[in-house]
């Protein structure tokens, strides 16, 4: 995708909603998934949308529904951490373009960088932030395994990590090292727990391979 | 003056004076000037006879054993609130606008646009007039929202008279370079130690003389959280400053000041923090920002850096050159060494750099100068000075022990500190095991030979101070329900400082570890000294063990009239506190026993204890990679490190720890630099992109292994020397696997291929 993709037929119009931080996060999208660049592509197909000011959107986060007043150029991120009720601040912001992967999410299943994702984009979808895994207050497979490997030093990078581990074993439970590794490819942590965070993500497979047999 | 190394550490084996009575000499290690220096301290002669000790290692059923971090479920769950978390009513968000040159003065704000800018609830103007290093925050913004706070930024004006300046160091020693500190010149010699003519002389006695010059870029910390804070002060005469630090206690002071209230009136709370590294001590420009908008719009303010911020005015790990020159005998001794260090540390100092680094030469002459630039000054970055010494001397070692036919490994042996050998020794040798070195086909000269892919090992070696001091204070309570809670002021950067906190007290009242609440984080409580230079653990450790041992004494008082067992014969074994001669009649469960201390409850308080302590600490690693000569491709296969650090709290955290400290040496070696254009200042790598750190795919198999050798001393710390070493083996395992000798980080793949064209030729 090309900047001229993401310029509307009216772009005096549009401005609004695409500042210069939103343009370069729709350059960027190619690399991060295709949620933004859906997104980009749709809003740049139907530039007589005039999106300005703040709007007011339902969200589907955790199985809830839940009404927040955004603007067009609100990230999903700053959408859950700033604008819900109570606020969602599991997932981080470090990098905001897409680098870090402190703010994955799931969306209808799949993990994205929610700091690359408009909130607006994600309505009518199925968002699940780190908040939603653990069902009654018990812990999932993955995070009982990061507690029991120490895979968290400082945590910033945890909630990001807890989610691509989630969905690279919901989708392959038996995921070699090799493709945990690829799965965890963009989340970065400063402190260096990655080998502790592959024991666990090895180990938690075992446990939800375990649990699928019975 | 001369000054030899060793006759130093000579004319200190014995203590200064005699004793005085009660008293006597213990020698600790200190870190001066950035080397740990070993020195004599006069200490009480019963020190540690009659209060608390950490007994057998095998006795310990807690410490010493892989603990469960008590808030892993917290941070695996988004639950743990750190300083970005923190959500407030009425709570406005702040940004800053950066200066965009690297030398200007301010000539007019103008802050009326911003202020019109929807959801802008009002704009300050940050101190200075003068700006000597681009991205200085210079005026700060809160919105409703941080987007309306970066609108209001950018409708901010600013006026400035761009000054001449100087970005790399060639510029700064330019004859016509402007001066960058006043009258001062740009250079400064910071100390010279040893005799030339000594030094010349001594290299004709040798076999076999190498040289080189090291370089070595600025790299950053990249603290995950950003650096920041939100101040909660709505007027009166308290407030409440949250903050991202590796100082509690340093928050509260700086704050107070900021906001003109007494110290004691504004808490620090530190729940979380998402990485330090050494940038976060104290308040910065941050701090003073949301201080001074919080006052002004008396409602509490979010004040953290953005990610560019993070780079551009958070601090930095010095860069420099280190110009070595150096030879040996082939007996393997290290007999003559030179040394020309040159430390960048933008605007400042730079950290403590110096040669020679660990190894002690027969003679050496060693020059250290600084040179000022206009960019970011550095801060203290984990081990600091460090990992610079390191990679310039530990590169010098290899080429040494090459060009005399020996194997690194056994030079390095040769020519450590003699008081040190054992240690070293020990942890060189199971590097060796366990990376494979004995069974390596090149270990006394590198791997020349023609072929695509090639493997080879290095080694290299840390050492670090890590000591306590007697800075901390805290309070275990006893509460008649049994529950225990421990307090202190302390921050928990990520090494699992709760969990420690809570295992000592449990280990020593006999209870498990679910059964202690830690509290930590907040200015109320005990004081703690900042983390730094890897004294938190020491420091606290002790205080935490002796506050356990105050309260379990004061138990054993009740409990001794209670069931007729005088105190000294009681223990606290699972639960129970029983009587040693007749554990399994005479007992009381330790509720009960807190029941019937009454309405009051225990309150003991905990001091510092030498005794608990230790101080001094090595640490080796090793590193395997392959090298692909065609593409000058650098995989690092494997990493060990063996580290010893006195008695282990957590022995799950430390390997973490020490994991983490070769992956950030790794990041370091392979891929970390700020780059900067000469022209222009501009920082052209600002982002987590362009800046690289390491990720999941770049790291090979690490494996970090606690070195017990040394099993007799008390707690010490050991994050810094974790992360010395790994680059610098790194860059000696290329050398040895392929012949090119890399001197300049991050060892990339041009480098390498340069290198190795090079080596071809000559």
């Amino acid at each position: 995708m090309s900047h001229d993709q993401l310029q509307p037929a009216d772009a005096g119009d549009v401005r609004a909603a695409f500042t210069r931080r939103s343009l370069f996060r729709g350059a960027g999208a190619l690399a991060a998934g295709s949620i933004v660049a859906d997104a980009a592509r749709s809003a740049a197909a139907a530039p007589s949308v005039r999106l300005e000011g703040a709007l007011e959107i339902e969200l589907s986060i955790n199985g809830a529904a839940q009404k927040v007043k955004v603007e067009p150029r609100t990230t999903l991120l700053n959408a859950l951490r700033n604008h819900c009720s109570p606020p969602l601040t599991g997932a981080k912001l470090v990098c905001d373009r897409g680098s870090c992967g402190a703010c994955t999410v799931h969306v209808d299943g799949r993990p994205v960088y929610s700091c690359m994702t408009l909130a607006i984009d994600a309505v009518g979808k199925k968002v699940t932030t780190v908040e939603g895994l653990a069902k009654g207050g018990e812990l999932t497979e993955v995070q009982r395994a990061i507690c029991e490997h120490d895979g968290s030093m400082c945590g910033f990078c945890t909630p990001g990590f807890v989610m691509s581990i989630t969905a690279c074993l919901e989708r392959k439970p038996d995921a070699t090292l090799d493709e945990i590794k690829h799965a965890c490819a963009g989340n970065l942590c400063r402190c260096g727990t990655y080998p502790h965070l592959f024991d666990a993500a090895l180990a938690a497979g075992r446990a939800l391979r375990a649990k699928g047999g019975k | 003056m001369s000054l030899d190394p060793r006759a130093l550490a000579l004319q200190e084996e014995q203590p200064p004076r005699p004793a005085a009575p009660g008293k006597k000499w213990v020698k600790s290690v200190r870190v001066q000037n950035g080397i740990d220096t070993e020195v004599w301290e006069e200490v009480d002669a019963d020190a540690g006879s009659s209060g608390p000790s950490w007994g057998a290692r095998a006795d310990l059923r807690l410490l010493n054993h892989d603990l469960r971090r008590i808030d892993g479920p917290d941070k695996v769950t988004g639950r743990a609130v750190f300083t970005h978390d923190v959500r407030l009513a009425g709570m406005a968000f702040a940004q800053v606008l950066r200066c965009p040159h690297p030398w200007a003065k301010i000539v007019r704000i103008d802050l009326e646009a911003a202020k019109k800018v929807p959801g802008v609830l009002g704009a300050v103007v940050l101190e200075g007039e003068e700006v000597k290093w681009l991205g200085r925050p210079i005026v700060a913004v809160a919105a409703d929202t941080p987007e309306h706070a970066e609108d209001g930024v950018r409708a901010l004006v600013v006026e400035y008279d761009v000054q001449r300046f100087a970005i790399t160091p060639e510029q700064s020693q330019a004859p016509d370079a402007p001066k960058i500190a006043g009258n001062r010149d740009n250079v400064r010699v910071h100390e010279t130690e040893g005799e030339l003519g000594a030094v010349e002389q001594a290299l004709g006695e040798c076999d076999a003389v190498v040289e080189g010059t090291w370089r070595i870029p600025v790299q950053h910390h990249a603290c995950l959280e950003t650096h920041g804070v939100v101040v909660d002060y709505r007027g009166g005469d308290s407030a409440t400053v949250y903050a991202s630090t590796q100082g509690t206690f340093t928050i509260n002071s700086d704050a107070a000041r900021k906001l003109d209230l007494k110290g004691a009136r504004v808490t620090a709370v530190v729940e979380h923090m998402g990485g330090g590294f050494g940038a976060k001590f104290g308040m910065g420009l941050e701090g003073d920002a949301a201080c001074k908008l919080s006052k002004e719009l008396g409602r509490p303010v979010h004040m953290l850096f953005d990610r560019a911020s993070e780079f551009l005015a958070a601090g930095n790990r010095a860069g420099g050159v280190h110009v070595l020159k150096a030879g040996a005998k082939k007996s393997g001794e290290l007999h003559a060494f030179m040394a020309q260090v040159e430390r960048h540390g933008g605007v400042g100092p730079g950290s403590n750099q110096k040669q020679p680094y660990i190894y002690r030469p027969a003679t050496s002459y060693t020059q250290v100068k600084s040179v000022l630039t206009n960019t970011d000054s550095s801060r203290a970055m984990r081990a600091p000075g460090h990992p610079q010494m390191s990679f310039a001397m530990e590169g010098l070692m290899d080429d040494l022990a090459y060009a005399i036919g020996m194997d690194p490994l056994e030079f390095r042996v040769r020519n450590v500190p003699p008081d040190r050998r054992t240690t070293y020794e020990r942890q060189l040798r199971l590097c060796a095991e366990l990376i494979g070195w004995n069974k390596h086909p090149h270990r006394t000269a590198p791997d020349r030979s023609e072929g695509e892919l090639k493997v080879g090992i290095g080694f290299a070696l840390a050492t670090w101070g890590g000591g306590g001091g007697p800075e901390c204070k805290v309070e275990v309570r006893l509460l008649p329900d049994g529950s225990v809670e421990v307090y202190s002021g302390t921050q928990d950067l990520g090494t699992g400082t709760r969990t420690y906190v809570a295992a000592i007290v449990a280990e020593e009242l006999g209870l498990e570890l679910a059964q202690v609440t830690p509290h930590i984080g907040r200015s109320t409580y005990g004081a703690a000294n900042a983390s730094g230079g890897s004294t938190t653990t020491a420091s606290l450790a002790p205080a935490v063990k002796h506050a356990a041992w105050n309260a379990r004494k004061q138990l054993f008082e009740h409990v001794s009239t209670l069931i007729g067992v005088k105190p000294e014969s009681l223990r606290c074994v699972g639960g129970r506190i029983q009587d040693v001669n007749d554990p399994d009649s005479n007992w009381i469960g330790f509720k009960e026993a807190c029941a019937a201390v009454g309405g009051k409850g225990i309150s003991a308080q905990g001091e510092w204890q030498r005794n608990l302590a230790g101080s001094g600490v090595g640490g080796a690693q090793a590193a395997k990679v392959r090298v692909d000569t065609l593409t000058g491709e650098i995989e690092v296969l494997h990493m060990v490190g063996v580290q010893d650090c006195g008695l282990v709290m957590n022995r799950m955290a430390t390997r973490s720890q020490l994991n983490g400290g070769m992956i950030q040496a790794l990041s370091y070696g392979l891929f970390e630099e700020r780059v900067v254009d000469p022209d222009l200042g501009l920082v052209l790598n600002a982002n987590l992109e362009d800046y690289k750190i390491a990720g999941c795919k770049e790291i090979g198999l690490v494996q970090a292994v606690l070195d017990d050798g040394d099993d007799n001393r008390g707690v010490i710390g050991m994050a810094e020397p974790a992360v010395v070493p790994g680059q610098s083996a790194i860059a000696n395992a290329i050398m040895n696997a392929c012949g090119a000798r890399l001197r300049e980080m991050p060892l990339t793949s041009d480098k390498l291929l340069m290198a190795l064209r090079g080596a071809k030729r000559g």
